[in-house]
């Protein structure tokens, strides 16, 4: 690590500290009530009283499972539906312009469908997540696959490989980068509609809590819960960050 | 000018062309690049094409390769038709570094020809090694195209060429982007390696002196639409020599009369 990279750290830890001793300063203070926002030494407490009954464990289990599912279904359909529309020409011509009509359609407005179609169930969250989860996937792949060197697959013909073996050699690693920086956005996406359908459908999670522990006016609890969500939303995108650059060494090679 | 396509094959005991080219002509975008193009290629020679840039010589090639399929005419390899691709028929791009895959190492590079051959990946690494050792890149197994030098990537391109066994190698300006000692070398490792193949060779080359060094025949090209303009057989005693071949009078009478075609055809 440079010295530039070190100092980056520091400042943003610095930061960090700043922000969690003004939080402690404002509830000390009575800013705001108690009753809604308690300090960080409240909600540190929460957690580790969370931790230790193992409530918390269950419920960040079943985030990370709902997360997981959708993401998991998400990221094989993605790419599966990326590399059909992508490796045709005439797919991109005719399918890819309605695919960017629908993408900006906000997924909230999926989730009353899939609800008169699903109930509250965990497959309505899993069609819900994954629904939203599979736009970044999907576009990412149809541009990675549109943007294959069209030297490579002269190479491919002339040494006469199967379409699939052209798709698994060929396509897919050149297409990786943009794969795997869809799957990284689609992580938070998925992260998020894993906490509406909890809250949505009272399925078992850390959205779930957070809704209950916010009508008890239970604030550490609730902030306890956010502070969780927040690190789950960071510790995974770190760990993608980690298998993209481990995936992607040949790239680091490049430069 | 007549069909070196039939005129070969009426001479008693000369054998069929590997390639031939039979009053080929190719239109795209409704403008012909390549019209009445007829000739032949046996088995072992090395034939080398040059003209001015633009004229075709590139096309000629793709259509060889079966990457092109003419509008007109027939192009024969081994008596049938070629209809796509195939393994036999190798192509040393121009541009190595858009024809090797960057997410894979050098070995990983050849062995995506071993692999496409079906052969075992048991069998694989003794056979990359070899390949490799051939081309001059012993030891530089693991590394990444990006990490080798032009030269090094166009030695890895080759040894994946090889890796498909072919019976023909068609090479598109290979050293076109290298610089002269490193040309030179690779010149004469390509005949070396050829020499111990028997593969037949179409080299596309801008450089005359090229042309004639490693040549057994050189064809010009004129331009709009591509043509053959001028043939000429290499009388030069192989193994060529970079220093006596070129000072051999064979190959400066060669080089003027090539020349001398050349500039009329910029005229
Ligand atoms: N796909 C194509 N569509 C239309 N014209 C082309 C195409 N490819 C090449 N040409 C034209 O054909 C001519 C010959 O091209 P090329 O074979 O690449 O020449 P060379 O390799 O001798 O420089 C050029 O004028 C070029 O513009
Ligand atoms: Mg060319």
């Amino acid at each position: 690590m440079n010295r530039g990279a070190i100092l980056w750290r520091v400042a943003s830890f610095a930061v960090a500290a700043g922000f969690i001793g003004l939080w402690q300063l404002i509830a000390n203070l009575k800013l705001v009530s108690p009753v809604f926002l308690p300090g960080p030494d409240r909600a540190w407490a929460s957690l580790v009283r969370g931790f230790s009954s193992g409530d918390l464990w269950s419920k960040l289990a079943g985030t990370l499972e709902h997360m997981a599912y959708g993401w998991l279904l998400a990221s094989i359909a993605g790419i599966a539906i990326g590399a059909i529309i992508g490796s045709s020409r005439t797919m991109r011509t005719y399918v890819a312009p309605s695919l960017e009509f629908l993408r900006p359609l906000p997924v909230s407005a999926i989730i009353p469908v899939a609800i008169a179609m699903l109930g509250l169930t965990q497959a309505m969250a899993l069609f819900v997540i994954s629904f939203g989860a599979i736009w970044p996937i999907m576009l990412a792949t149809i541009h990675g696959f549109a943007a294959v060197e069209p030297r490579l697959y002269e190479v491919a013909r002339s040494l006469q490989m199967s379409r699939l073996a052209v798709i698994l050699k060929i396509a897919l690693p050149s297409a990786s980068p943009d794969i795997l920086a869809g799957m990284r956005l689609s992580l938070t996406v998925a992260l998020i509609l894993s906490v509406v359908c909890e809250i949505l459908a009272g399925l078992d999670g850390l959205g779930h809590w957070v809704l209950l522990s916010a009508r008890a006016f239970r604030s550490a609890d609730l902030f306890a819960g956010v502070i969780l969500l927040g690190v789950t939303g960071y510790v995974t995108s770190v760990a993608m960050s980690l298998a993209e650059h481990k995936l992607l060494a040949w790239q680091a090679a490049q430069h | 000018m007549a069909s070196a396509a039939k005129r070969l094959d009426a001479v008693p005991g000369t054998p069929a062309p590997q390639i031939s080219f039979d009053a080929v002509t190719l239109q795209l975008g409704g403008k012909a690049i390549i019209e009445n193009l007829s000739l032949g290629v046996r088995a072992g020679e090395f034939l080398c094409i040059v003209g001015a840039s633009g004229c075709g010589k590139t096309t000629a090639l793709r259509l060889a390769a079966g990457l092109y399929q003419p509008t007109g005419g027939k192009v024969n390899f081994d008596g049938q038709p070629m209809r796509e691709p195939r393994r036999e028929i190798a192509i040393v791009f121009q541009d190595y570094g858009k024809a090797l895959l960057p997410w894979r190492t050098a070995a990983g590079n050849v062995s995506l020809a071993l692999e496409a051959a079906g052969m075992t990946s048991a069998e694989r690494p003794a056979r990359i090694e070899e390949l490799l050792r051939t081309v001059g890149l012993p030891g530089h197994a693991g590394k990444y195209p990006s990490e080798m030098s032009g030269g090094m990537q166009q030695r890895l391109q080759i040894a994946r060429c090889l890796a498909q066994e072919p019976k023909t190698l068609l090479m598109d300006e290979p050293f076109g982007a290298l610089d002269a000692m490193t040309r030179q070398g690779l010149q004469d490792e390509v005949l070396s390696l050829v020499a111990a193949s028997g593969a037949t060779v179409i080299f596309v080359t801008h450089d005359l002196d090229e042309a004639i060094y490693l040549g057994d025949r050189v064809i010009g090209l004129l331009p709009h639409p591509g043509r053959i303009g001028i043939e000429l057989a290499v009388n030069l005693p192989r193994p060529r020599d970079q220093l006596s071949t070129r000072e051999h009078p064979e190959f400066l009478r060669l080089r003027r009369q090539l020349f001398d075609f050349i500039k009329a055809t910029e005229q």
